[in-house]
């Protein structure tokens, strides 16, 4: 495969981090290469953050995706998504929270600009709005069929805390269903 | 050899590697971008009957692993550039009394506070006198996430058998950088240590400073009934402070020499893609070192995609520099772009090194990591 660059991109505190870790510990645990690299600002909540999450089957050296050739983003905030749009190659896709993030009419020509209410599905389809970065992982990874279902939702149980196990599988399902409505 | 993968981050591997080198005591102030190094070990040392602590400040950390190294124990402190700044006084009494200690520095953008959460080679130059005086650094840098395990674990065989602190630098991109590390099983690491040398004879006969001009001090665990005398002062074979014209002269020439007599023990390179560069016209030689290396070697790749053969000179051990291979490369290779994430802070080391002013270089301070695009197009646009 060619080598599948996603980016994440919101404010400190979201748990962005965490998906972009459970990305490349999947792809790992499938015999592949991952690597995830996250910057953020010395303002830990609310400063603008990034992941970037790099999947191959090849050795990968340089841990950061290239601006210009990244695949697939994901915002849940308007300034970071003003901030790291331009890294998207034009025609890739970029999933808002439309609730948070406007993008403009020329955005809209630019990329394939996907709304999930993702914040809203966590905090009231699922009940938990921590679980939203689940949500993310499992729209992220529908879009991009990027890795074995199963794998990744075993990396990201073994992730989380027991006690949370039964909430986070409903999130990566109600995830995967926004996406594939999305996809249709 | 055999190894084991492990799913982490760089500033994890680096405590993880700690422990397993038998540091029995960390002590630390967190500090950006070096804070999980800290975190993770305050967790694993108490596991296996270790200390860590956290002091008032950076000044208090390394005087903590001083006085744990004294008492014989393996070593650690972590921190970032302020942090490093705030230690130098003390890296040089470690030097000085010749203490064994390890400290780790995960880089961020300076000087003074700078860019505490972004990436940086600031320190580079910082590392190899952090504090006043006549010695040596010896400053191991990792350039992938193994290495951050690797080298700490290698740092903790130097320091004792060098009896001095070992700086190991890593920067923000590896310390953070999560993903997959083949690394030594612990019973390697363990069969690998050799533990820093001890007088066995009367303790009347015990002069811990009373060495071959090429070997280092020899520093019996205090309290153990061997007495010397610690100080930062010039001193004499008892450690008791001396003016002694020849006496001063030899122990601070024996700090230069004891390492530099034994530079084959300490460096490490790395030459990715170099095996066919024979020296022909067009060949291009990167010099890259930690975290940029792995930019320039993704650049290599498309730069042979390209037509254009390149290769990357990477020095692990940093300090004291390859000086010898670097010149043997540089008078090889006509074409040669060193890459930094600082103002030519290692440049200049390899342009004393090669004897050559000729040297292309390509240098980022904005706390960004150097991507491989802007390497090839430098390459395709300076040579």
């Amino acid at each position: 495969m060619a080598r599948t660059l996603m980016r994440f991109t919101g404010v400190g505190g979201q748990g962005v981090l965490l998906a972009g870790e459970i990305f490349a510990a999947a792809k790992i645990k499938s015999g592949g290469h991952g690597l995830k690299t996250a910057t953020y600002t010395s303002q830990v909540r609310g400063g603008p953050t990034v992941v970037d999450i790099s999947l191959d089957d090849e050795e990968i050296f340089y841990p950061y995706a290239n601006d210009g050739e990244i695949n697939f983003m994901l915002s849940v905030a308007q300034m970071s998504y003003v901030l790291f749009k331009s890294g998207v190659r034009k025609g890739g896709t970029i999933v808002i929270d439309p609730n948070l993030v406007s993008p403009t009419k020329e955005d809209r020509e630019t990329w394939n600009i996907v709304d999930i209410p993702i914040i809203t599905i966590a905090k009231e389809e699922v009940g938990n709005v921590i679980t939203q970065s689940v949500v993310a992982l499992a729209i992220a990874n529908t879009m991009m069929n990027a890795i074995d279902k199963q794998q990744l939702i075993d990396v990201m149980l073994s992730k989380v805390p027991a006690k949370v196990h039964d909430v986070n599988k409903i999130a990566y399902e109600l995830g995967e269903k926004y996406a594939k409505e999305a996809m249709a | 050899m055999a190894t084991r993968e492990v799913i982490s981050t760089g500033n994890e591997l680096s405590a993880m590697a700690g422990v397993d080198a038998g540091c029995t005591f960390f002590g630390g102030y967190p500090l950006t971008p070096s804070s999980e190094v800290m975190h993770v070990i305050s967790d694993l040392l108490p596991k296996v009957g270790g200390t860590c602590i956290q002091m008032e400040d950076e000044i208090g950390a390394i005087c903590a692993v001083i006085g744990a190294g004294m008492a014989g124990s393996r070593t650690m402190t972590g921190t970032s550039g302020p942090g490093m700044s705030l230690k130098a006084e003390n890296l040089g009494l470690a030097q000085m009394a010749e203490v064994p200690l390890v400290c780790v520095n995960v880089m961020r953008g300076g000087p003074s506070t700078g860019l505490p959460t972004r990436v940086s080679q600031g320190d580079i130059k910082q590392a190899s006198n952090p504090s006043h005086g006549d010695y040596r650094s010896i400053t191991l840098c990792a350039g992938n996430l193994a290495e951050c395990y690797t080298e700490t674990v290698r740092a903790f065989n130097l320091a004792d058998r060098f009896m001095q602190p070992v700086i190991v630098l890593l920067d923000e991109t590896i310390g953070h950088m999560h993903g997959k590390a083949d690394i030594p099983t612990v019973e390697d690491v363990k069969t690998g240590i050799v533990p820093r040398k001890s007088f066995d004879g009367p303790a009347e006969e015990y002069f811990p400073y009373e060495c071959n001009a090429t070997q280092p001090a020899v520093l019996n665990p205090m309290f153990k009934g061997y007495r010397y005398h610690f100080t930062g002062l010039h001193h004499d074979k008892n450690g008791f402070p001396t003016e002694e014209i020849e006496t001063c002269r030899k122990l601070i020439q024996r700090l230069e020499d004891k390492v530099m007599a034994h530079q084959d023990e300490l460096e490490l390179n790395e030459e990715f893609m170099c095996d066919d560069l024979t020296g022909e016209e067009g060949e291009v030689l990167i010099i890259a070192y930690g975290s940029v290396s792995l930019a320039a070697k993704e650049a290599i790749r498309h730069l042979r995609a390209d037509g254009i053969k390149a290769g990357l000179f990477r020095p692990i051990t940093i300090w004291p520099s390859p000086a010898k291979r670097i010149k043997e490369m540089t008078d090889k290779i006509k074409n040669v772009l060193v890459v930094e994430l600082n103002i030519r802070q290692y440049t200049d080391e390899i342009e004393r090194a090669s004897g050559r002013l000729d040297l292309e270089g390509l240098y980022k301070v904005n706390g960004r990591a150097i991507s491989p695009h802007e390497i090839t197009s430098k390459v395709k646009e300076v040579f």
